[in-house]
């Protein structure tokens, strides 16, 4: 009589078991094979920092659980770091990093050159880039603040259409350093947006200048 | 009597002065008065000139510039009774030079606004100028009303979603319940009129009767075999399907939607205002990871939109920005986002493969991440749930001299994923 009292009752026990299987809000579920999930080795994008986590599964002979996954040698045992300073980036196209300081802004309208042709392929990649990184703000025309397509430009408020006044006038080398260092409420786009794009950028900004 | 004299003629003289002074001050305060007004009537407030300001304005005042509030320049409204129209007209054609003339305001405002030179506007002519104030005046008569009410329709907008409102799909089933409640006590109060009737009749048979009268055993019914085999059916129907999908989320993540540390909405972001995935996750056609977004690129619009917010106020103390003086200090920290999608370590994906190569929207892994306010792993990212994918999707051979070749090759015929490689365990697995 016992018997069947406890296989009746662990059909219930078991649907509570299994229903909690599953990944919930704040939940990542059970795990199959936690020892194959979580890296040995330090990820650059998640990290767990309690030093016991895991310690049931813990398969070697370290003082750590099996998820610790924290470089304790880094500032905020982060497994990140920032590169060394004056770090070159290797680059498809050879470039070599743009050095020019950020309040060098006439020099650099004066003496940049773009390594780009005019061309239509170019436009057309300028085009796809600037969709992604300048629409929202600028507008797809160009248009700034007033352009129905610059959501955010909208809100954040002051910013120039491409087509009119001084921004009309402005030199290829110029803009380049304005999409690199920022300028007035504009911040830095450097770390979004490579050299060789922000080139290809700036062949098509040129073509909205010139429009109308 | 002497004395007397004296008093009076210094009394009226004194009445004559107070008179004269009061004059002189009414008047004074008349002609400030009229300069007041003179110098807004000055202004031209006939339509073609109040379009020309405007464009004006769009054109040259409006990257620094608005009416109503500070962007980098002082807001505007007003601007004309602050100073007089030729300071203001001085102003604008050449800014430095009034401030280097040692003019108090002048000085006092390039201070005030961080020392931002505003560039000389010296191609402006006089009345080009009253036609911009023009504009001004007329946006400072009339402020725009409707802006307050489209951000307000714009934040309630989404919450609202599509389809019925929950109130009324409850009032309808709420209104169905009673219709079925009222049915029921009419077919009970049908069943006791017919027993009644079939009761009266005298020429009844035994059988019948018993038939008629028999009431309804709740334990006779539960008891049957037919009802205790049905249970049972239920039951273990019920048990199977929770075991086969329970085993079946063992390992799998979807639905995963933790707290971030910081109420980031991707609805607001990406849904609302329109910005690209590309703009913040930088990584996504260059490298293996999408990347999370480093502070500086929230900052290249946080500095100035939203800065009064509790949640903006997490990310300046991150990099320990201080929004008051607009600088930076070195007591910096990381924001501790919590990754979503966790790909067990055992098999690899590379995100510019899939996005730069394959060219595969960010919604078919991520779903409709632009509509999620907190966002949760949409898909299994199960094994099967890739091959499937793999088996069904056409190579992006546009643009690629050597897949092109290779189609041709194949006669023109289709050339899926799987054709290329899309199954072979070490792509994935080593």
């Amino acid at each position: 009589m016992l018997k069947t009292t406890y296989k009746i009752l662990s059909i219930p026990a078991i649907i509570l078991v299994l229903g909690s299987c599953g990944a919930g809000k704040d939940d990542t579920g059970t795990e199959y094979a936690p020892n194959m999930y979580h890296a040995v080795s330090y990820e650059p994008l998640i990290q767990i920092t309690e030093k016991d986590a895991g310690a049931w599964v813990s398969s070697d002979d370290d003082e750590y659980g099996e998820y610790y996954s924290s470089n304790p040698n880094n500032p905020h045992s982060m497994n990140m770091r920032v590169p060394a300073e004056n770090t070159v980036a290797r680059s498809e196209n050879g470039m070599l990093p743009y050095r020019l300081p950020a309040d060098s802004l006439e020099l650099a309208a004066k003496i940049l050159k773009n390594p780009f042709p005019a061309n239509e392929q170019i436009i057309e990649e300028g085009k796809v880039l600037y969709t992604k990184y300048c629409t929202h703000c600028h507008g797809e025309k160009g248009g700034g603040s007033m352009d129905e397509t610059a959501k955010v430009g909208g809100v954040f408020k002051g910013v120039p259409a491409y087509n009119v006044g001084r921004v009309a006038e402005v030199s290829g080398g110029h803009i380049f350093h304005v999409i690199t260092h920022g300028k007035g409420r504009m911040g830095s786009h450097a770390s979004q947006v490579q050299q060789a794009d922000r080139w290809k950028i700036v062949r098509y900004v040129q073509t909205l200048q010139n429009q109308e | 009597m002497l004395n007397e004299q004296l008093n009076m003629s210094l009394k009226t003289y004194i009445t004559r002065l107070s008179l004269i002074a009061f004059l002189l001050v009414n008047i004074l305060s008349l002609t400030s008065i009229n300069s007041a007004y003179s110098q807004a009537a000055e202004l031209p407030t006939e339509e073609a000139a109040i379009s020309e300001g405007q464009t004006l304005f769009k054109n040259n005042c409006m990257q620094c510039h608005a009416v109503h509030e500070v962007v980098v320049g002082p807001a505007l409204k007003n601007v004309y009774e602050r100073r007089e129209i030729p300071w203001l007209i001085n102003f604008i054609k050449n800014s430095q030079k009034v401030i280097a003339s040692g003019d108090e305001y002048a000085v006092n405002l390039y201070n005030e606004y961080g020392k931002a030179v505003m560039p000389a506007h010296d191609f402006l002519e006089d009345k080009q100028i009253l036609n911009i104030l023009g504009y001004i005046k007329q946006q400072t008569d009339n402020p725009p009303v409707e802006e307050t009410a489209t951000t307000a329709g714009g934040e309630g907008a989404p919450a609202g979603g599509g389809g019925i409102p929950q109130e009324y799909l409850y009032l309808i089933i709420a209104g169905f319940v009673i219709v079925l409640v009222l049915i029921l006590v009419v077919l009970s109060m049908i069943i006791t009129v017919l027993t009644k009737f079939v009761n009266n009749k005298e020429d009844l048979e035994e059988a019948d009767k018993e038939y008629v009268n028999q009431t309804f055993n709740l334990n006779k019914f539960v008891r049957s075999n037919g009802f205790l085999f049905f249970i049972i059916f239920l039951f273990t129907i019920i048990v199977v399907k929770n075991v086969v999908d329970g085993l079946y989320t063992v390992g799998v993540q979807q639905g995963y939607q933790p707290t971030q540390p910081i109420a980031f909405s991707h609805e607001l972001h990406a849904g609302q205002y329109e910005i690209e995935c590309q703009y913040c996750h930088t990584g996504v056609m260059i490298s293996k990871s999408a990347n999370i977004p480093s502070a500086n690129i929230c900052m290249n619009c946080h500095s100035a939109i939203k800065t009064e917010s509790k949640q903006i106020a997490k990310i300046y103390a991150a990099i320990d920005y201080d929004p008051e003086t607009g600088e930076y200090g070195d007591n910096t920290k990381p924001i501790e986002w919590i990754r979503v999608h966790n790909l067990p370590d055992l098999a690899y994906f590379n995100h510019s493969q899939h996005v730069n190569v394959g060219q595969i929207e960010c919604q078919t892994c991520h779903g409709p991440i632009e509509e999620m306010a907190v966002v949760k792993q949409w898909n299994t990212l199960t094994m099967g749930w890739c091959i499937n994918c793999h088996r069904e999707t056409q190579v992006q051979t546009k643009g690629n001299d050597y897949y092109n070749d290779l189609v041709k090759a194949h006669d023109g015929g289709e050339l899926k994923v799987v054709d290329i490689g899309g199954l072979e365990c070490s792509k994935c697995h080593y």
